[in-house]
């Protein structure tokens, strides 16, 4: 089972985001609502990837990756950057700050499940 | 594999969530203009709003409503530029990000009624994008000397250093509290949301951020957060109030010289406006549920069905009893039962409450806007208190507060230069205080200090005597049609558009509406209405002149009735009305004289209809002169002895100010006790 946790502090955002990647076989999904509980469930449990927003109330998605990227734990977990802000600045600092993969909103169904298929299957390639 | 996901199916939820968020963007550009009318400023507030523009836009994109992204699009990119320069906005763009939003509450609302949302005009996409330019450099962070890890304090935004400052410099405590969660903290409830909200109760967080730890047994996860306080609380309340240990809070504050207070000159500005508490008010909305009333309707509905079911059990263990079975057992289950529903019932009533502070939370842009357009100077107090009504009520009240809030800054407070001339304050002021009244009822008062209404004035108007006291002052301004500019001008405009206000109050709400006026003082309007009501899909009819309602989901049909295949039996001496047997489908159902039961008049009956009920299965026909048609009726129940009555659940305003009777025929039936004998006469 692939363990997916969706952050975004829109609660119809993350229930489109999880909507997309039902369509995934396997897959199951933790929501949370900011940057702070995310970094709290990452504490607490595992999983097997991120899908995270930039844009949030109390600390940004760039601070939760910059968090997770210097957490020994944490440092290998593939990271999904979910943003409105697509643009190439964003994504290259976004990039630099070790995210696995920058999908600019809005998406596709078809286009976040491509990202999400290329990630998992990378990393197990890369445990391979 | 599923079918692929269609996000077009979130449209509903997105609007919902779209309207909270405009909501929010209101309330913030509102805070942002009083923090700079004062002299002050507050980024936090131009941070909310730039936030609540970015998720619209984002989420507009996902749904595909071009028209909203354009537009949120470029009120983000600019207000970014403001947030980044240290939260200052000029007035003149503070009235173009308005005037955006509204652009985008017109799109939302026309895609909530399943139109279409307009593309921008050019016009307002132009004002926006000329606003970018208005940005002043990107600020500096101020000089800081506080008890703080540098690497902490390089995460902190100006304004937050500024606001501990001017925490510090107004006698508030400023504090690091730290909070590591754990698979042990998490089951027992303590979460850093759960944390989060319970010291927000007796501090203001300035700001959260996640520290790396060492694994520890106490810091399992290799993470603490540190919460940056300001609070007049004692250590005990912070650690009673947020499940804290006490060595979880070390001062951050060093002392503070008259050097750095002198760096603060707007501290007390800030804290006579609450902006900084409205931004709190957006983090404790969280854990809440958005639901389409639609569906709650649905569940009631749902709730209304049990009920009938239930009342058809009841029938048939009755009848079980009767033949000897023994049905304690069963009598004992349906008592449980019935409690069950009862609450089943309050619960979904619950949960149809809103607060009323929401009714208010779109009164200081009204005002705003009134002002703007009628040069008026006005204070707005508003006091909405914890009180929750129905959500249907709260929209009916909704136009009624804004009328009243109209006529008082059109008409009734005077211009600033007038009121100068009067000895009164330049800034008139308003206030709407709400406030629970018993467990039923909610009471609004909305006065100004204008000018009152002059009584002689009105009554001259009316072609009446001077009323002699409030009540007669408001029977007269609720005259329908005394809504003349004239009026208006002379008196307070109170005579405008007040009938309508009475109507909803008073007649289709069952509610009170009082006025109380002195010339050149002000005036007060009190209005007092219930917290629920209920509203049902029903049939109006007209039987012996008189109009009834009965809910459509009683009625199992309504039929023509063939005068020359009616069977009559003749009435029992006792007064009881007489049962006519028709024919429908070959099957005889008895058929009653609704005029008889109310001795009423029989009308003119050119095409007798009758309406067909069931009453434990059976149909029964209540004979009616005339169908009138079908709409959505709010209830309200009888409380006069004199109407209450078997068969009557309530009362109704079709429109026309008249009160009309909400029958329940089902129950009607069960009254009328001569009716087996009748039946039984027939066979």
């Amino acid at each position: 089972m692939t363990e997916i946790l969706v952050v975004d502090d829109s609660k119809v955002m993350r229930d489109m985001i999880v909507a997309c990647l039902r369509a995934i076989p396997d897959t199951s999904f933790v929501h949370a609502s900011s940057g702070l509980e995310a970094i709290e469930r990452l504490s607490l449990a595992p999983f097997d990837l991120l899908v995270l927003d930039l844009n949030m109330p109390d600390i940004g998605g760039i601070e939760v990756l910059e968090f997770v990227r210097g957490q020994d734990t944490l440092r290998a977990l593939p990271v999904l950057i979910v943003t409105t802000r697509g643009d190439d600045q964003s994504r290259e600092r976004v990039m630099q700050a070790g995210a696995t993969g920058f999908l600019p909103k809005p998406f596709t169904p078809d286009s976040i499940i491509a990202e999400v298929r290329a990630i998992l299957t990378g990393r197990a390639e890369s445990v391979a | 594999m599923t079918a692929p996901a269609d996000l077009r199916e979130f449209i509903s939820a997105y609007l919902v969530e779209a309207e909270e968020h405009l909501a929010v963007a209101n309330t913030q550009l509102l805070a942002v203009e009083a923090a700079q009318r004062s002299g002050s400023t507050n980024p936090r507030a131009v941070r909310e709003t730039f936030r609540s523009l970015h998720t619209i836009k984002g989420l507009s994109a996902m749904v595909g409503v071009e028209p909203i992204v354009a537009i949120a699009h470029r009120m983000e990119s600019f207000l970014r530029d403001f947030d980044r320069s240290g939260g200052t906005i000029p007035p003149r763009a503070i009235d173009a990000l308005l005037k955006g939003v509204r652009a985008i509450e017109h799109r939302v609302t026309a895609l909530g009624r399943g139109d279409s949302a307009a593309p921008p005009s050019d016009e307002l996409l132009t004002e926006l994008d000329s606003m970018g330019l208005a940005a002043g450099p990107i600020a500096r962070m101020p000089e800081a000397s506080l008890n703080l890890d540098p690497a902490i304090l390089a995460k902190l935004a100006p304004f937050e250093v500024d606001q501990i400052f001017r925490g510090i410099s107004q006698g508030m405590r400023a504090l690091r509290a730290e909070f590591s969660p754990s698979p042990a903290r998490a089951a027992e409830g303590l979460t850093i949301n759960s944390v989060r909200e319970r010291v927000a109760t007796v501090a203001d967080i300035v700001r959260v951020l996640p520290r790396a730890t060492p694994i520890t047994p106490d810091s399992p996860g290799g993470l603490s957060f540190v919460l940056l306080l300001l609070t007049r609380a004692t250590n005990e309340v912070l650690v009673q109030a947020g499940g804290l240990a006490a060595s979880a809070f070390h001062s951050i504050a060093r002392e503070v010289t008259e050097a750095d207070a002198a760096l603060q000159p707007s501290i007390a500005e800030v804290l006579t406006n609450s902006a900084d508490d409205q931004s709190f008010d957006t983090q404790t909305r969280r854990g809440v549920v958005r639901v389409d009333v639609n569906r709650l309707d649905e569940a009631m509905e749902g709730l209304s069905a049990l009920i009938v079911t239930r009342f058809r059990l009841v029938r048939s263990i009755a009848a079980m009893n009767e033949r000897g079975v023994n049905t304690r057992e069963l009598s004992q289950i349906m008592t449980e039962n019935s409690r069950q529903l009862r609450d089943l019932r309050a619960a979904l009533v619950r949960v149809r409450m809103v607060p009323v502070s929401e009714l208010l939370e779109r009164v200081p842009l009204l005002v705003r806007g009134l002002c703007r357009a009628t040069n008026r100077a006005v204070r707005l107090e508003l006091e909405g208190g914890s009180a929750e009504l129905d959500k249907s009520v709260s929209e009916r009240l909704f136009p009624v507060i804004v009328h009243l809030v109209r006529n008082a800054v059109d008409h009734a407070i005077e211009s600033p230069d007038e009121r100068l001339r009067r000895g009164k304050p330049e800034e008139g002021l308003l206030r709407i205080t709400c406030s629970a009244r018993g467990s039923a009822h909610l009471e609004i008062t909305i006065s100004d200090d204008g000018r009152g209404i002059d009584r002689a004035a009105v009554a001259q108007k009316a072609g009446r005597t001077s009323p002699s006291d409030n009540a007669d002052l408001l029977g007269l301004l609720c005259i329908p049609g005394l809504s003349t500019r004239e009026i208006a001008s002379t008196t307070s405009g109170r005579g405008m558009g007040m009938e309508i206000v009475k109507r909803t109050v008073v007649d289709e709400l069952g509610g009170e509406l009082e006025v109380a006026s002195e010339l050149g003082v002000g005036t007060t309007f009190t209005l007092r209405v219930p917290l629920t009501i209920s509203i049902v899909d029903a049939f109006s009819f007209e039987c012996g002149e008189q109009r009834f309602v009965v809910p459509v989901s009683m009625v199992d049909e309504i039929i023509e009735v063939d005068p020359s295949g009616v069977v009559h039996v003749p009435a029992n001496d006792d007064g009881s009305p007489s049962v006519d047997i028709i024919s429908r489908r070959g099957v005889a159902v008895p058929m009653i004289q609704l005029s008889q039961v109310f001795r009423l008049q029989p009308g003119a009956k050119a095409s007798p209809k009758a309406i067909i009920v069931r009453r434990a299965g059976a149909p029964i026909a209540f004979a009616v002169d005339r169908m009138l048609g079908q709409q959505e009726v709010v209830i309200r129940p009888v409380n006069d002895v004199l109407v209450r009555a078997p068969g009557v659940s309530g009362a109704t305003d079709l429109g026309d100010g008249r009160p009309t009777l909400v029958l329940d025929l089902v129950a009607l039936s069960v009254s009328l006790n001569a009716l087996p004998h009748a039946l039984g006469a027939s066979r």
